[in-house]
């Protein structure tokens, strides 16, 4: 993602999953606007803004974050969403 | 090119972009290029780039290509008729002063915000920008695509900014 500005923020808690969901997973990319994404995760997820700039930061800092999870089918319709939106998502199931 | 805030509120729940006349031809000839990228070659990595894998799992092949087949058809719908809502509204911008403007309603801003990422993405695959922000001799022949990234990149918070 493009433009950083450097803000203090409180370390991330580990998501804990105990009924192993699927996850979509959105990577970092050098084109997408960081206020972009942070409108995209409010858009799509209901998020606030507060949670979707955590999560961007995420994406942003470390390449990577889990932004939902749930049953195979809502994961496969959050992915095709975040890709209508031009951000790079996959899914997994953890093992 | 002056620094003044393109995408305002207007009447009800409107947002109103203001360009100037080079600004308005060059948005005018986004959807023709985009059309050329949908058109194209899936091999086409700026192609690719906007319609990624779902599964990373390499071993996944057969639920990536039921995925693809479900989703791609709609995706792609999607985009050309993002195209088609943008090519409309820039059918419509007046003059004031020394401005073309345009009031877009919710579903047009969402078509706008759609192609200004759409051919960012594009741009950016093809030139192959990183975080860094490069810094390019007018003479070299990619000055020209990474300027219009960049104008992109710029109208392109502006309008976000607007929305959050």
């Amino acid at each position: 993602m493009t433009a950083p500005i450097e803000v203090q923020e409180p370390a991330v808690e580990d998501l804990t999953v105990t009924d192993k969901p699927w996850i979509v997973i959105v990577w970092n990319d050098p084109v997408n606007l960081m206020n972009y994404v942070v409108y995209v995760f409010q858009k799509l997820f209901g998020y606030s803004r507060k949670k979707a700039t955590r999560l961007m930061r995420q994406v942003h800092e470390e390449g990577k974050a889990v932004v939902s999870d749930g049953p195979i089918e809502k994961c496969e319709a959050d992915v095709a969403r975040l890709h209508a939106h031009g951000l790079w998502a996959t899914m997994e199931h953890p093992s | 090119m002056p620094r003044w805030k393109r995408f305002r509120a207007g009447p009800g729940d409107t947002l109103v972009v203001s360009l100037t006349e080079e600004e308005l031809a060059l948005l005018r000839s986004l959807p023709d290029q985009m059309r050329v990228v949908f058109d194209g070659d899936n091999d086409d990595p700026a192609r690719a780039r906007l319609f990624p894998r779902a599964y990373l799992d390499p071993t996944a092949e057969s639920e990536e290509s039921e995925w693809q087949a479900l989703v791609h058809p709609s995706l792609l719908r999607e985009r050309l008729d993002a195209l088609e809502l943008i090519t409309a509204t820039l059918a419509r911008a007046s003059v004031n002063g020394d401005w073309w403007q345009i009031g877009l309603t919710p579903d047009e801003v969402q078509a706008w915000l759609g192609v200004l990422n759409d051919t960012r993405l594009v741009l950016g695959t093809q030139l192959g920008v990183t975080e860094e922000e490069r810094v390019l001799d007018p003479a070299d022949p990619e000055a020209g695509a990474y300027a219009m990234y960049q104008w992109l990149t710029w109208l392109q918070g502006d309008l976000v900014e607007a929305l959050l």
